[in-house]
């Protein structure tokens, strides 16, 4: 063999290489049409949507476990697996039916004491769930398909806390993996949703594979965010970690990928650019940004100080640096609830409308005593959206003259230190950011940051007597009217006592390619209803 | 050479325990905690600490440590406090990606790197050798993550012929392999490249002025066999020794080109495992980084006797 033979045999491979002569089958492109390649907004690093909360992974077990009801787009609860209930006239005793023919991946039939287990273990995580057992009288089996739940006062908000979309979810699992220790992990991911779990190929931190349960029988009703007939239209969705998000951009444009959850604000007009992408709103619930201010210390002890902060910023700031100049993105929020949704108010919110006046505010913070002590402000600089939102806060605090000790960290240290009560000098701290996902914040149910129980609320430990008294009218609320009128007082509750400081409202984006199509908006991807073609 | 060999292994336990006890030690006093990460914002204090009494994160320091210990001497490396899956799976799920990444970068930065530090030698002062010199610089300046992102604008965006981001394992196709290989190993192999072009060079020109170089070249030998059989050949050993070096970092590097390429190798993995604080995981990665130190420093020992026939032990 001579140096032109060997030439000759590496062109024709290389040749044969970028013709496609070496890539998949034909068999296999049918396949890729069938299969697709999603990009989540992190890793899908554990599977049990009961022992964490995270979102990624209430959104994959969505695709997996189902529900016996499902919240729509109008915040009402429509049956899923049941197919109809009663309840007694005093309210206390229900009465639930399973829908015929519902099976698990494993083959089995979803019977009742598969969903008492089920319930028993969500309701010791779930803030609504602990509420309902503190009423609970008894939860047991009747037969095969209907169970009963007695309680000792009436639960107005029962359906709702069944079907809500907050982690944790009352997802449904079998009997024998739903008695695991709701503080412990479970390590068989069978449940009777749409699509199941290909354990064997999850590499956590980078692919996670679902694949269709062709066994499943969806509702006959029209898909509706968690409610409606969950109809699969793919064989297989696979989720691509990608820790990069220039890298996303890129795998999306080159049809490595078929649909980005939520890209960042940067990349999205390079997206709109390419004629092979849609991109639109995905979650239009949106996010909630936030600092916290620490009730057990100086200078925030005192609500003069807090309401000084709460003059002097501005949401327009904050906005701004987390989406940039993309207006359609972020709107001003005088409210702790999510906008356009049916409780939404902005009752007491006028502290954070109209021009910022800088100057009000050094005095009221001056009327509380605060003479430059070192303010220990926590920022994750490893999460974009807390990180813009810290560098605005250090401006803000040191606008208003405090002295800001500014800890730039990691989120992992955040999350820990945030538990600290110790003083803000012996590792507590005075302040931290973070966000709150919209579909946390339509109403007091799932929203542990708006609750003011002092030592048992969420970090910073608010109390608030006026928001809490309001927080249970809004429980006892018998219609939409009442618990309008609730939320009205408790949102101006919380604004006066200031719980949390609210920096504005913000949405993102979700993109993907034009062959794929029946991409909904809604609180988690919803995978049903979406199709691809080659 | 043998005895030699096992004394080396021998000799490399105490320092896998010194390495065991530091990595332990940093990260229980490292801020963080896992269990809130677990347990998702929304969760209550209580339940933060009922997950933390779960995993045994509250028991003492020396309780924990033992128990580490006594499981990695049964070979038990423990099991992710997140994914619930046994560290060694972990580690093995990844190991391919990360070992196919440094061989395609390794191969590549020899077969690059060592001809041209051996042509700048060779045509030293000449437009050639500052040629060669000017792209070692600019291949050493430049951040990996730099070259990684205009690599994949050119090669993957515009030209469409290599794939941004992925990995296929090898058992699917040698050209599926390959294509998701070349563009991080050499995003990655830049920098090494450029140090070992000029280590080679700077070896080179010591050889070349060697009397025996000289005979060579008075006995009418070739310019080829001169430089690559009579002077590389003698110039190996501070060559080997940076090569050798190079593996060690190129574990660093891998990091950061896993994360642009969306390989999933053990350098996202460490990531991960940091920013999550999964101990078990951190501990078992740097335990297995420690012993490929320790293995490649020794490997490298045992080629100098290859290639300096005065080197034994």
């Amino acid at each position: 063999m001579d140096r032109r033979t060997v030439l000759k045999g590496l062109a024709g491979a290389g040749g044969l290489a970028l013709s496609g002569g070496l890539s998949a089958p034909a068999i296999a492109q049918g396949a890729a049409a069938r299969t697709l390649r999603f990009v989540p907004q992190a890793n899908l690093a554990n599977f049990d949507p009961i022992w964490g909360t995270q979102y990624v992974v209430r959104n994959a077990a969505a695709m997996v476990w189902d529900t016996l009801y499902g919240i729509d787009a109008a915040f009402q609860p429509q049956r899923q697996m049941v197919e109809s209930e009663q309840v007694s006239d005093d309210g206390t005793t229900w009465i639930f039916k399973l829908r015929s023919g519902l099976k698990f991946h494993d083959g089995e039939p979803v019977l009742s004491k598969d969903v008492v287990a089920s319930l028993n273990r969500w309701a010791v995580r779930d803030p609504m769930g602990l509420m309902i057992k503190a009423l609970q009288q008894e939860l047991t089996a009747v037969d095969d398909r209907t169970f009963k739940w007695v309680l000792k006062q009436p639960f107005p908000k029962l359906l709702f806390a069944l079907g809500k979309n907050n982690a944790p979810v009352a997802f449904i699992m079998p009997e024998r993996i739903a008695q695991t220790d709701p503080f412990k992990q479970i390590s068989e991911y069978i449940g009777s949703g749409p699509l199941k779990f290909a354990k064997s190929e999850w590499v956590p931190g980078a692919k996670a594979v679902f694949e269709k349960f062709t066994d499943y029988v969806p509702r006959q009703e029209k898909p509706d965010w968690l409610a409606g007939g969950k109809q699969v239209m793919i064989d297989r969705v696979e989720w691509v970690i990608m820790p990069d998000a220039a890298t996303a951009a890129a795998a999306l444009q080159n049809g490595e990928v078929d649909w980005w959850e939520n890209p960042i604000a940067d990349l999205v007009p390079v997206l709109k650019k390419n004629k092979n992408i849609s991109v639109d709103i995905g979650d239009p619930l949106g996010n909630i940004g936030s600092f916290r201010m620490n009730f057990l210390y100086p200078p925030f002890n005192d609500v003069k100080a807090r309401r000084a902060v709460m003059m002097a910023l501005s949401q327009e700031d904050y906005m701004r640096a987390i989406v940039g100049d993309d207006n359609s993105l972020w709107k001003s929020l005088p409210s702790f609830f999510t906008p356009d949704t049916p409780l939404y108010t902005e009752m007491g919110g006028d502290i954070l409308k109209g021009k910022r006046d800088l100057n009000a505010a050094k005095k009221l913070l001056a009327e509380s005593g605060y003479s430059g002590q070192p303010v220990t402000c926590l920022v994750a600089q490893d999460q974009p959206i807390t990180k813009a939102m810290g560098d605005v806060t250090a401006d803000l605090l040191k606008q208003l003259g405090m002295n800001v000790d500014f800890v730039a960290t990691d989120w992992g240290t955040v999350g820990a230190r945030r538990a600290q009560k110790t003083p803000p000098g012996q590792g507590g701290w005075n302040m931290f950011h973070t966000w709150h996902a919209g579909a946390d914040c339509v109403n007091p149910a799932p929203y542990t940051a708006i609750r003011a129980t002092g030592d048992k609320a969420w970090f910073g430990w608010p109390t608030s007597p006026g928001t809490e008294k309001e927080v249970a009218s809004w429980f006892e609320a018998k219609n939409l009217d009442e618990e309008k009128a609730a939320i009205g007082r408790l949102n101006k509750a919380a604004m006066d006592d200031v719980v949390y400081a609210p920096t504005g409202f913000f949405l993102s984006y979700t993109a993907w390619r034009n062959n794929v199509s029946g991409v909904a908006k809604g609180p988690v991807p919803l995978f049903w209803g979406v199709s691809k073609s080659a | 050479m043998l005895s030699y060999i096992l004394r080396r292994i021998v000799a490399t336990l105490p320092v896998m325990a010194i390495v065991a006890l530091f990595v332990f030690s940093l990260l229980y006093i490292a801020p963080g905690d896992p269990a809130v990460v677990i347990a998702g914002d929304q969760a209550s204090p209580e339940d933060v600490e009922r997950i933390r009494q779960s995993l045994g994160l509250d028991r003492p320091f020396l309780i924990q440590f033992g128990s580490w210990v006594w499981r990695i001497l049964h070979g038990d490396l423990g099991t992710s406090i997140f994914t619930n899956l046994p560290v060694s799976t972990m580690i093995g799920q990844r190991l391919g990606p990360t070992l196919s990444l440094m061989m395609v970068t390794l191969l590549l930065t020899i077969v690059v790197a060592v001809p041209l530090g051996v042509v700048a030698a060779w045509k030293a002062g000449s437009f050639i050798d500052r040629a060669i010199m000017a792209f070692a610089v600019f291949g050493f300046s430049l951040p990996v993550f730099v070259v990684g992102y205009v690599l994949a604008y050119i090669f993957a965006l515009e030209l469409e012929w290599l794939p941004v981001q992925g990995y296929t394992p090898i058992t699917q196709g040698f050209w599926p392999w390959l294509q998701n290989l070349i563009l991080p190993a050499v995003a990655l192999g830049c920098v090494y490249i450029a140090l070992i072009a000029r280590i080679t060079r700077a070896t080179m020109l010591e050889v070349l002025q060697q009397d025996y170089i000289r005979t060579a070249r008075a006995k009418g030998m070739g310019q080829g066999g001169i430089l690559f059989i009579h002077a590389l050949k003698n110039a190996a050993v501070p060559i080997v020794t940076v090569i050798g070096i190079g593996i060690a970092l190129l574990i660093g590097g891998a990091v950061v080109t896993e994360s642009v390429f969306a390989i999933p190798g053990l350098g996202r993995l460490t990531i991960d495992a940091i920013l999550r604080r999964d101990y078990p995981v951190i501990q078992g990665i740097v335990l297995l980084f420690s012993f490929v130190y320790v293995l490649v420093n020794l490997m490298i020992d045992v080629t100098y006797t290859l290639v300096d026939p005065r080197i034994r032990y």
